[in-house]
């Protein structure tokens, strides 16, 4: 170290120099303090205060919300039934047509060199996942599969079987994986996440109604045998009719077979790993109690 | 299951038949698959000949059977049900119905001839009724 560190240097040069402090010589950023807005305060005194004419609305007796006058309100009409029971708590997936991921790529804003994951989506504003709606992540649906010619390695949470086999007509790979929703938010915002400062998590597991979709090869899921998703590689080439391209003989296959674990939730980073965006450092863990935690 | 190997099959899209606007216009669809029925030494002789008598009106001057599909929006989708037909019509004209055995044979004339006895018999049955109320003057 060629010169001593002088810490608060700059600040305590201030204090030495500048005059004492006092309320007088302080005063608010620019833009940090906006004026309220004051009511009854207008021309010709402020006379109804915004507030309308006479009724209801002047008098602030105004009935609740949905009331519709004596009506038998539209949501007392709609009879309860079993379909609709726990709409609200049923996972959703944000559909991502293949036209629309063609175009991503096409613009730039996805980069098919490297593995495309959620991130990468909803960094090129390709999608928007709402994980807080019951949002579960993303569906890869057929809608353009005839003019689709990416080769890409894509990470979606549920894809149909005309999307696979468009994707791996093109010598591209596709998984599903899943994320619960703690992690599928980290996953959309990942830089909020590192200035908290919190270890990454390690990503859950799927609940019993969804591990039969991710440990079956079918639909390319994280949790299945590989030999086996290689043979519905080949099955769904026969079915479509197309020649299954080679992946090894490739030159990006590195890129392509790179998978996550199923613990992991970002490409590069393990589960337990603490990130400084401020000074650009990495913090692991060395507890064996940790470790054995954080790699179980 | 037979593996067809689909360089031996000559395969076009064209626009497909039916409502739809511009969309069914303009985009190709409808997926048409054609291959020599005679030379398709991947299909067993039998099963070759038996497709023709069954599938004479898939067949064109030029002895190439047509299969089309314009099931779905998706090319990939009309071309896999393309396929799926032609297996379909691979696996009908292979099937082999059992030979009946000697013993079945002689069980089923044995059969036969009592059913044709005892319909022989009825009616004798029936003409003695007829016949006894019949008057007659001699």
């Amino acid at each position: 170290m060629s010169v001593p560190k002088n810490t608060g240097g700059k600040g305590l040069d201030l204090l030495r120099n500048l005059p004492r402090i006092s309320l007088a010589n302080l005063r608010p950023n620019p833009g940090a303090k906006k004026a309220e807005k004051r009511r009854g305060r207008g021309a010709h005194g402020g006379s109804r205060s915004g507030r309308g004419h006479k009724g209801q609305r002047q008098r602030g007796n105004r009935p609740r919300l949905g009331f519709e006058g004596g009506q038998t309100p539209f949501y007392l009409v709609i009879p309860k039934y079993g379909y609709n029971e726990g709409h609200s708590r049923k996972p959703q997936y944000q559909p991502l047509s293949l036209n629309r991921l063609q175009y991503l790529i096409d613009l730039g804003r996805i980069d098919p060199t490297q593995p495309i994951d959620l991130t990468q989506l909803v960094n090129g504003r390709g999608v928007t996942v709402q994980p807080l709606k019951r949002d579960y992540g993303v569906q890869l649906v057929e809608e353009g599969a005839d003019t689709f010619c990416a080769k890409v390695n894509i990470e979606v949470q549920m894809a149909s079987e005309c999307a696979i086999a468009a994707i791996e007509k093109n010598g591209g790979i596709i998984t599903t994986g899943f994320y619960d929703p703690r992690s599928l938010s980290l996953l959309c915002k990942p830089v909020p996440f590192f200035m908290r400062g919190q270890p990454i998590p390690k990503r859950m597991l799927p609940g019993e109604d969804l591990v039969p979709y991710y440990t079956d090869s079918k639909n390319r899921g994280y949790l299945s045998d590989p030999a086996k998703i290689q043979q519905a590689r080949l099955e769904l080439a026969r079915k479509y009719g197309y020649v299954l391209p080679d992946v090894t003989k490739d030159e990006l296959f590195h890129m392509l077979t790179t998978r996550k674990d199923p613990r992991q939730i970002f490409f590069g980073l393990a589960p337990g790993w603490v990130v400084n965006m401020a000074e650009k450092k990495i913090l692991k863990p060395t507890d064996e109690k940790l470790l054995s935690y954080y790699s179980s | 299951h037979l593996l067809f190997c689909v360089d031996r099959l000559t395969i076009t899209y064209c626009r497909s038949s039916g409502p739809g606007g511009q969309n069914v216009n303009k985009v190709n669809t409808k997926a048409e698959v054609r291959f020599h029925i005679q030379t398709a030494d991947w299909i067993p002789e039998d099963v070759r000949q038996k497709i023709i008598s069954q599938h004479t009106n898939r067949i064109n001057r030029s002895g190439e059977l047509i299969v089309t599909s314009e099931v779905s929006r998706y090319q990939m989708r009309n071309l896999s049900d393309c396929l799926q037909k032609i297996r379909d019509m691979i696996a009908a004209a292979s099937v082999k119905h059992k030979q009946p055995s000697q013993e079945d044979v002689a069980l089923r004339r044995y059969r036969i001839d009592k059913m044709n006895r005892e319909r022989l018999q009825q009616k004798k049955m029936h003409t003695a009724v007829k016949r006894s109320r019949r008057v007659e003057f001699d």
